[in-house]
């Protein structure tokens, strides 16, 4: 196996004190950020983001996909803890954990979602450990068309797979497409969209948007529903934990069926969120005993918990192979990898091996890292949350703010941050999706180029995108699922209204 | 945005004042696309033409999104916000928005702890006695990390400048 050799490189790489040190710091601040409402891990990325600019790539991405990993499990610990899901992705978990927490159960709750989170996300690295070379040497025959056609089959997932309206999606990719071609444009050096503000000659930054959309807009929403913490007092037995372990072997059906739900939701789009969504669903559906469910069921916990972590971690695979992120913090790591002067793409893997397989290894690392440190560290989290928030919120609002500056030294992206935040606010209020904006922001240019490219190759014309078969099936797949939307709702429709001329019907045949 | 009385503001006037708003702005965006050219040259297609098409799909999302508000939510008296939470949301963003003008003009480390001892005295109701060393003291962190640890400097105003830090 050759890339089992690869990977051992990769260890050869990251195993320092120094790794080891970042990815405690890592893991220590994305359990932060995932406890805390308001920072979730796409902006406690981006906030770390400017920090990392003159360090190394390999200690960078270390840091940064760590924070990643300690903000999973942070989101969790609230859940279970507090009720209050500390990121989108771990909504599923409060269905049982709390309840679970509440009759007196807590060390096990949190126990069992670290436990099979880790697993779940160790699985995730395993698939890509597997499958990444794979992935690159056949995106390798890519050129621009092809290209253009996976970036056209990444939206079109979110356009038909969304829980939102499809036109909310639509308008939110395209208002990121739009913002992101702000400022100069990389191939004929023209200024566009700037209309005489000297300011926006720089581009709009993706990262402002994500500080604004992600923090300042859930600020805003948590300020609204004037969040109370009424939280569990909660002590991490050791005898409890090790009860659990025991337990653990038993839901290995549900951890099996939830990792390859998450990691199917992880490679597309779709993301953590649908990931645990599903995952809950799917459990409680097939389960002989619906009974417990949303009562403190220990499967409620587990399979929300693995499908988030393995979608987690799956979403780097077609970040790292393809240049396609599959979630919103994947795009602002591959912002990242863009600004640390790395181009994402197959190409990564034959020019940086040790960037790539060093990465690689440090998720096995990081995870197993994290599930120690989150473990130990619960008592701690759950004492910050009692800090009022009259406290807490000015605080996030003050690290959003420096972060937002030292992206370019600017002072007018301090402004763009609160206008961004009152957008996401009122989008999130709306349901309008946020993730395909801070997607196509991060994409936009490099979907230009392809589409430029395509053009230029084929002189104008559009059937350069039918013009073989790989590219052929990418884009059909793709139309495939920008139409599935419509037949639905189309099939809905005719349902419904079968049904309810069956109803009146018999209506009509009563009074008969 | 009309205000439904003590209610608050209707779901429905929020939405089509969004959906006015993003089409007002995919309007912009194919406007400033043709000012560059969105058309076709012997070098291939013009910096506007990627943009011009974003636009247009913008306009098109923005007015399906208007007459599915009317299909969706008129009449059904949903609230967008209620007057009184409305309150409280902007007692948190106005400070934010003073937040950022007072930074621009003092700098980020002067501007934190201003806003954060501000906070904390008028909606924390602390005393001053615990609000203004805690605004300091969370300045005082950010330099330690920003300009010591991470080698990454903040906006500084007027005041660091008389005490001589760059």
């Amino acid at each position: 196996m050759e890339n089992i050799g690869l990977l051992i490189d990769g260890f050869g790489h990251i195993l320092s004190w120094n790794h080891i040190l970042l990815m405690m710091v890592g893991v220590t601040l994305g359990i932060l950020v995932g406890v805390l409402p308001g920072l979730g891990a796409p902006n406690g990325v981006s906030l770390l983001l400017p920090l990392t600019f003159s360090m190394d790539p390999i200690s960078a991405i270390i840091l940064l996909s760590c924070m990643y990993w300690g903000a999973l499990f942070g989101g969790s610990t609230t859940s279970i803890l507090f009720n209050i899901p500390g990121e989108p992705s771990s909504v599923a978990t409060t269905f049982d954990g709390y309840p679970m927490a509440k009759a007196g159960q807590a060390s096990r709750a949190l126990t069992l979602a670290f436990v099979s989170a880790g697993i779940g996300a160790l699985a995730g690295v395993v698939m890509i450990t597997l499958l990444s070379g794979w992935v690159a040497n056949f995106a390798l025959r890519f050129s621009s068309p092809e290209y253009f056609a996976v970036y056209f089959l990444a939206f079109a997932s979110f356009i038909s797979m969304g829980a939102q309206s499809p036109f909310k999606t639509l308008v939110s990719m395209m208002l990121g497409f739009a913002l992101a071609s702000v400022g100069m444009d990389t191939i004929s050096g023209d200024l566009r969209l700037t209309f005489d503000i000297p300011t926006l000659i720089k581009g709009v930054s993706f990262l402002i948007a994500v500080m604004g959309l992600f923090g300042i807009g859930e600020l805003l929403l948590t300020t609204e529903e004037g969040l109370r913490f009424e939280g569990i007092k909660a002590r991490v037995k050791l005898v409890e934990i090790g009860r659990t372990l025991v337990e653990i072997p038993r839901y290995w059906f549900t951890i099996l069926r939830s990792t390859i739900i998450g990691i199917w939701m992880g490679i597309t789009p779709a993301g953590p969120t649908a990931a645990s969504f599903m995952s809950y669903g799917v459990a409680r559906r097939s389960a002989r005993d619906k009974s417990k469910f949303g009562k403190g069921d220990p499967r409620g916990v587990v399979a929300p918990e693995t499908a988030d972590h393995s979608a987690g971690t799956s979403a780097l695979l077609p970040m790292l192979a393809l240049g396609v992120p599959g979630s919103a913090t994947a795009a602002v790591m591959m912002g990242g990898l863009m600004i640390w002067g790395l181009t994402p793409g197959p190409m990564l893997f034959t020019e940086r091996p040790d960037f790539v397989w060093g990465l690689i290894a440090s998720m096995y690392l990081g995870n197993v890292v994290a599930v120690f440190l989150v473990i130990a560290t619960v008592p701690l989290y759950a004492s910050i949350l009692r800090v009022p928030f009259a406290i807490i919120g000015p605080v996030i609002v003050a690290v959003i703010f420096s972060g937002a500056y030292q992206v370019a030294n600017s002072v007018s992206d301090i402004f763009l941050v609160i206008g961004f935040g009152v957008l996401g606010y009122v989008f999130k209020k709306l349901e309008y999706p946020l993730a395909p904006l801070v997607l196509a922001m991060v994409l936009g240019d490099k979907a230009e180029d392809a589409f430029r490219q395509s053009m230029l190759l084929s002189g104008g014309s559009l059937n350069i995108f039918w013009s073989n078969p790989l590219v052929s099936s990418l884009m059909a797949l793709g139309v495939a699922l920008l139409l599935s939307p419509l037949v639905f709702g189309l099939i809905c429709l005719a349902r419904k209204r079968k049904a309810d001329a069956e109803a009146s019907h018999s209506d009509g045949s009563a009074a008969a | 945005m009309s205000e439904n009385g003590a209610n608050g503001v209707s779901r429905f006037a929020v939405e089509l004042g969004v959906a006015a708003l993003t089409g007002a702005f995919g309007a912009a965006v194919c406007y400033g696309s043709l000012d560059v050219g969105a058309g076709w040259t012997e070098f291939g297609p013009e910096a506007g033409y990627f943009p011009f098409y974003v636009g247009l799909l913008i306009l098109l999302g923005s007015v399906a999104n208007g007459i599915h508000a009317f299909f969706k939510h008129r009449g059904t008296g949903e609230i967008f916000i209620e007057g009184q939470r409305a309150k409280v949301v902007a007692s948190f963003l106005l400070p934010l928005i003073a937040f950022a003008g007072v930074s621009a003009w003092l700098g980020l480390y002067l501007g934190t702890a201003l806003y954060i001892a501000g906070t904390m005295l008028f909606q924390g109701r602390y005393k001053w006695w615990i609000a203004l060393p805690s605004g300091v003291a969370v300045s005082l962190f950010f330099f330690v990390v920003f300009e010591i640890g991470f080698k990454v400097p903040l906006l500084k105003g007027p005041v660091e400048a008389w005490f001589g830090i760059y």
